[in-house]
């Protein structure tokens, strides 16, 4: 389905012919060639390439040969004419028409091209010649075809006719300038054409041969090539079906090798952020549930503040309001005072409460103020805990950036204080480049931060983490045996 | 991915096998007709006729013949204008005849096959006692009828008379010949020798220019030729007489005759005695004598070939 579209798309880009017929072919071209497997065209290359260039030198040796043995011929014809022209002579004078046949019998016989040869006298008749017995084509000695098409070779004549024979050069050479007679050489042209058949034959077989070993490398090569793009396409199917496990086989070295490395390079990564999107998953699931536990928990501390603080101090002060009524005038003077006290302190339980659930000064004043009333209230929790607060920020920051680093810092300082021993906790914001920084330090005995993550213990770090990462920041923690550091960068 | 590309494969495989195979066909075919591939016309040579016998001549021919005094070929380039000569004086064709040995054509003279004859002096002599071999006329040449054996040797061989020649190889031309047999026999002889011992090897040419080619070329070491013979080749290749060298000129004998057969009706050998007698009167005929190197016939006696006869006795070859 997609291989179709593929090769329309092809052919669309290929139309780009003047002619629509060249478009048409092509564009059948391109269905063929695009439409069959790499191996068809391999096999196609290699055949086409050894079938043309065997038929081509084929083609072109039985040219020359033709060429060559032909002009052969004819030399060889012309020398053995004329010698034959010059023994004949004193044959012919002498009238030994024995001698004369026995030199032309030996000539035909010691040539392997010659057909047949005759001398004629001076008056055209025939003294002598070698077709034996059963007499002599008289066809021969009609001389209107040899006068309309022979050419000269010296005093030698040559002409060409077809024959039972096949093609025949025949030599006419004169026997002292022609005042003895003539003598005609037949020379057939069998042997030389069989020559040539037989070497045309060879190299047919030949082309052959290399075709069919062409066929067999081929497919070879075929096999080297297509074998590791398939294991590819399975390894990515496998991939598609969702396992990460799978990796395409490494075969060579070579361009294919380095794709199945980088395939296998990019599953190996998908993998890995495949991993972290889990782990990140597990870790915010927890955090939820955590979340959710922790908000119950603070519920039940604000319940149980409300009950054991506000509630029992307002009972009490129901108490002491309902013994006013009944005391006398001087004991509710100083049983007021009493009751007034009560009340105040009760309010300043209820201000503590609000505070710590929300500081109305992050709201009013900025992060700056918030955080010095914090490092102080933090200071008299922890008296033995130096803090030296260090806040540089030219203006106001976003409220949802300063409610994050306020609590990144919190849970830093809480961390530093409850775990780590420490003694001096440094407090560092500050503004550069686009983003505002915030450093919390401590001497504390640190902790090995690795784990810590990987546990998915700690809320704390994971709740700093992800308040940094919500607004785009990032958060990073640095631990050793002298102390932590947390990082916060936050964009803005 | 619905098509399975299979049977797609096997289709363009097959095709092309098919395209090869065409292609393979076309190229074993295309060049069959033959290394020339014009047009030519074609002749049945399976369909054979028994050869035409020559009819009967309607006119007799003159048959002329010639000794094998020269090569054929050179006999015939010599004699062919004297036989067209006559045959136009005749009226008649004339045919040249030769025979390889002086003997055969002796045999020819004698069955009366050649009705005119030129012949070497010992052919006379011997034809003339074996069955009456008629003298007609003789050349005369710078105004004698004689002419002469003569030894040659290569231009370079140090030999300066036939005893010079012992153990080496002598070309003889014909076993009948005057010139070129009997009288270097005779020279041998004269040594108190054979030629089969004095000489390391011996040959037959058949014919004197071929007998002096011999020589020329190194072939023989020595070799004795008809003087009228050795003088034409020497007039006609300038360069033989660089390469030979004459070391030895006999006496002077009757020159080689030209001769009819006794049977030979006399009205004939009347008309062919007058014909060559008149030829150097005419221009026509003065052409051919040239080409012959001979300034006229003439008519000659039968004791002008006594000293032949003698030298032939006295050496005692027939």
């Amino acid at each position: 389905m997609s291989a179709s579209n593929v090769s329309t798309d092809g052919v669309s880009a290929m139309a780009s012919f003047p002619s629509r017929r060249l478009n048409l072919w092509a564009e059948k071209i391109w269905r063929i060639a695009g439409g069959v497997n790499v191996r068809t065209k391999i096999l196609g290359m290699v055949l086409a390439l050894t079938t043309m260039l065997g038929l081509a030198v084929t083609w072109q040796v039985r040219a020359v040969m033709t060429h060559v043995f032909a002009d052969e011929l004819e030399n060889r014809g012309v020398s053995v004419a004329s010698d034959l022209a010059s023994r004949s002579i004193d044959p012919i004078l002498l009238n030994d028409t024995y001698a004369l046949h026995q030199l032309l019998r030996e000539t035909v016989l010691n040539h392997p091209d010659a057909l047949y040869a005759f001398v004629l006298n001076s008056r055209g008749e025939v003294l002598a010649h070698t077709f034996g017995d059963e007499g002599f084509p008289a066809a021969l000695l009609n001389s209107q075809a040899i006068e309309a098409s022979y050419n000269m070779h010296g005093a030698i004549r040559h002409w060409v006719y077809n024959s039972n024979e096949g093609v025949v050069h025949e030599m006419i050479a004169p026997i002292m300038d022609g005042k003895a007679g003539v003598v005609r050489l037949g020379l057939t042209e069998k042997r030389l054409q069989a020559v040539i058949d037989a070497v045309t034959g060879q190299m047919l077989l030949t082309t052959l041969a290399v075709a069919m070993a062409g066929i067999v490398a081929a497919m070879i090569l075929t096999w080297l090539l297509t074998r590791p793009i398939l294991d590819l396409v399975r390894t990515t199917q496998a991939v598609g079906r969702g396992d990460l496990q799978a990796r395409a086989p490494h075969w060579a070295e070579d361009e294919i090798g380095t794709l199945a490395n980088a395939f296998n390079q990019m599953v190996a990564e998908l993998e890995a952020s495949q991993r972290a999107i889990a782990e990140k998953e597990q870790a915010r699931h927890m955090l939820l549930k955590k979340l959710i536990t922790a908000q119950e928990e603070e519920r039940k501390r604000i319940a149980r503040e409300l009950h054991d603080g506000v509630g029992q101090v307002l009972t009490s002060l129901m108490v002491g309001i309902r013994t006013l009524q009944r005391s006398d005038v001087a004991q509710q003077e100083e049983r007021f005072d009493e009751l007034c006290a009560i009340a105040g302190e009760t309010l300043e339980q209820v201000r503590t409460l609000s505070r710590e659930l929300r500081p109305s000064l992050l709201d009013d004043l900025g992060l700056a103020a918030a955080l010095e009333r914090y490092a102080s209230e933090f200071a008299r929790a922890y008296p033995g805990v130096q803090v030296d607060l260090h806040c540089a920020l030219p203006s106001r920051l976003p409220t949802p950036t300063e409610t994050a680093l306020y609590r990144i810092v919190q849970e830093a300082m809480t961390n530093a204080a409850r775990h780590s021993k420490a003694t001096v906790i440094s407090v560092l914001i500050g503004q550069r480049n686009g983003s505002v920084q915030a450093i919390v330090e401590d001497n504390g005995v640190g902790f090995d931060v690795d784990a810590v993550r990987r546990r998915q213990s700690s809320v704390g770090i994971f709740g700093m983490s992800e308040r940094a990462e919500l607004l785009g920041g990032t958060l990073d923690i640095e631990s050793s045996s002298d102390g932590t550091t947390v990082y916060a960068e936050i964009p803005l | 991915m619905k098509r399975s590309p299979r049977p797609r494969t096997l289709f363009i495989v097959g095709w092309l096998i098919v395209g090869w195979l065409l292609l393979a066909a076309t190229g074993l075919s295309g060049c069959s007709p033959g290394l020339t591939t014009h047009a030519a016309p074609f002749i049945d040579l399976q369909e054979r006729t028994p050869l035409p016998v020559a009819a009967p001549a309607e006119v007799a021919h003159l048959r002329m013949g010639v000794a094998a005094i020269l090569s054929p070929q050179g006999t015939m380039t010599s004699y062919s204008a004297l036989a067209e000569y006559l045959s136009r004086k005749l009226g008649r064709p004339v045919d040249l005849v030769q025979r390889r040995t002086y003997a055969e054509f002796n045999e020819l003279v004698e069955r009366g096959e050649v009705e005119l004859a030129f012949i070497c002096t010992n052919s006379y002599v011997v034809g003339a006692e074996k069955f009456g071999m008629e003298l007609l006329l003789a050349p005369e040449i710078g105004g004698e009828s004689v002419y002469y054996s003569q030894l040659i040797v290569p231009a370079n061989s140090p030999a300066q008379t036939m005893a010079d020649l012992r153990g080496k190889v002598f070309a003889f031309t014909d076993p009948m010949s005057f010139t070129g047999h009997i009288y270097p026999t005779y020279l041998v002889q004269q040594l108190g020798e054979t030629p089969e011992t004095f000489f390391r090897r011996t040959f037959y040419t058949y014919s004197h220019d071929r007998a002096i080619e011999a020589v020329a070329n190194g072939v023989a070491d020595g070799a004795a030729v008809d003087s009228l013979v050795l003088d034409y080749a020497l007039q006609r290749e300038p360069g033989m007489s660089e390469r030979l060298r004459i070391i030895h000129k006999s006496e002077a004998f009757g020159i080689p005759p030209v001769v009819v057969p006794p049977t030979l009706p006399p009205r004939q050998k009347a008309l062919l005695r007058e014909l060559l007698l008149t030829m150097h009167e005419e221009a026509e005929g003065q052409i051919v004598l040239r080409n012959l190197g001979v300034d006229r016939f003439i008519e000659i006696e039968d004791a002008a070939y006594d000293g032949v006869r003698r030298l032939v006795q006295a050496t005692g070859i027939r």
